[in-house]
């Protein structure tokens, strides 16, 4: 049986006058990886921030993993893990304290932190690395520990917000490799944003958003053939007539 | 819970790291004590009823709560800043807890200070306090810092960036800190700047260590004035609804903002 990982129904969210995410309707399915893409401001972030509790609809509602996002917020956040587009690490604490730090927000005891943080360090190449504060290390490897710090209390649901902004193709290129892993050893569900659209081959499925509105929706191969485009960039073109943008959306 | 111990662990961590916030959280009162100290003393030469070094000595460990507590209060500016508010937002983590977590590591910290503050500065000024006054100082600086605290944790929702900071000092701290009878009474001031100590909530803590340590001179009009209860309700009702107010505040911190749209699109 499949459950819905993520079930949003007329998800909106404004900003004053501004028109941040109009009514989305999206499906995530349990274990899938899951592309979210569109220019900038075409309302990416926000509805990573909506789903995971972060802001308030403005409409609609949805579920995630099965909690309602207004109602059941703590259940939710319990269930998931988000990676921001930022880094959210201490740069003044080491790598080794950051983790420590989010092992007690999420209350897991330390005898099962100790082991899972060690794990983790050794999985995304750290280990030498975790006495070290944050701000020593290079763009990459914060990356690597934003994630690990995202999967530490082994979620169910795991967003990645833009995970490769700003990283040189080598540290992309492995950050790749680590997801590709953690997908198949724990069947982890992905909803994953950005604006690299090459990025988004490997995903189940994908969405288009653009100004807020699901512009296209489909497998990556489903989306090729109605747009008759040879690849996925030429679909993102396609159905929001934007050229690639370079920095970061909202 | 684990959380809170989390979040306060970090706080102490990352201030014993900062090697001249520590040093200036314990120098800060002595430098006052030698400076403002010499010129009150010398203004206040004739009245020999108390040495106005022993008159100083609780306003000044008011002092070090306050900076103690409001500062590692308003360090959830910087939080915001790097990011890592919303580390601490997308926890499974109620928002009034991470309000709590945050003010309680703000009023330890304060409380530690105080306490190293006191260890060098009452022997200094020849200070004894006897045990009933010792313990209700403890309880004065826990309370200012929870008070503290709190306000630290509204202020620090309300401005938006730490470049804002200069404005606090002048508006908040300073006037909160002349206006608590810490360097000098405050029964003598006009109507409008008495009505204001009682929106201070500085004003009650140091009335409060003035009735821990200061009990010897009470006759002599320098210990506390306001009963002792009304004093500890008072700071208790400030930290309660300054939290009451912050933890809303601090929730709407996680999510992308109006502001992202406008700077990207």
């Amino acid at each position: 049986m499949t459950t819905a990982a993520i079930d949003a129904r007329g998800l909106g969210k404004d900003f004053a006058a501004l028109r941040a995410l109009d009514r989305l309707d999206l499906e995530v399915r349990d274990g899938e990886f899951f592309g979210l893409l569109g220019p900038n401001g075409a309302g990416k972030t926000t509805t990573v921030h909506l789903l995971a509790t972060l802001l308030a609809p403005s409409r609609g509602t949805a579920r995630v993993a099965g909690r309602d996002v207004v109602r059941e917020g703590l259940a939710v956040r319990r269930s998931i893990g988000l990676v921001f587009q930022e880094t959210t690490l201490d740069r003044d604490l080491t790598v080794a304290e950051n983790l420590r730090f989010a092992a007690r927000l999420w209350s897991l005891p330390a005898r099962v932190a100790r082991p899972r943080i060690d794990a983790l360090l050794r999985q995304f190449a750290l280990l030498e690395r975790r006495d070290d504060p944050v701000r020593t290390l290079s763009g990459g490897m914060r990356r690597a520990a934003d994630i690990a710090r995202g999967i530490l209390h082994e979620p169910s649901i795991l967003f990645l917000d833009e995970p490769t902004a700003g990283l040189d193709p080598r540290a992309r290129r492995s950050l790749w490799e680590r997801i590709r892993h953690l997908r198949a050893a724990s069947g982890l569900t992905v909803l994953l944003t950005t604006h690299y659209v090459e990025e988004a081959e490997p995903c189940d499925r994908v969405a288009v958003l653009d100004h807020g509105r699901l512009a296209a929706l489909g497998t990556p191969a489903e989306l090729k053939r109605a747009a008759g485009a040879g690849s996925l960039e030429e679909v993102f073109l396609a159905h929001t007539g934007h050229r690639l943008a370079e920095s970061d959306g909202g | 819970m684990r959380a809170v111990y989390g979040i306060v662990a970090r706080e102490f961590v990352r201030f014993l790291r900062q090697r001249g916030r520590v040093l200036a959280s314990i120098g800060r009162p002595f430098v006052w004590l030698v400076f403002a100290g010499a010129g009150f003393a010398a203004v206040f030469a004739g009245r020999n009823e108390i040495d106005y070094r022993v008159y100083m000595a609780p306003g000044l460990l008011g002092m070090v709560v306050m900076f103690g507590s409001l500062l590692a209060a308003l360090s959830t500016v910087t939080d915001r800043e790097a990011g890592v508010l919303r580390m601490v937002l997308v926890a499974p983590i109620r928002r009034r807890t991470i309000a709590f977590g945050k003010a309680l590591g703000a009023t330890l910290l304060g409380t530690a200070q105080a306490i190293v503050v006191a260890a060098i500065l009452l022997p200094f000024v020849h200070l004894r306090p006897t045990l009933a006054g010792a313990l209700l100082g403890l309880i004065a600086v826990v309370l200012s810092g929870l008070a503290m605290g709190a306000l630290g944790l509204v202020l620090a929702a309300s401005i938006r960036s730490i470049e804002n900071f200069a404005g606090v000092m002048n508006f908040v701290v300073f006037p909160m800190l002349f206006l608590s009878g810490a360097l000098y009474p405050v029964r003598h001031l006009g109507p409008v700047l008495r009505a204001a100590t009682y929106v201070n909530p500085l004003a009650y803590g140091v009335d409060l260590l003035k009735h821990a340590l200061l009990g010897g001179w009470a006759r002599a009009g320098y210990g506390g004035e306001l009963p002792v209860p009304l004093d500890c309700a008072a700071l208790a009702l400030f930290a309660i609804v300054g939290l009451a107010v912050a933890a809303p505040l601090l929730g709407r911190e996680g999510g992308v903002t109006r502001t992202a749209f406008r700077e990207r699109r």
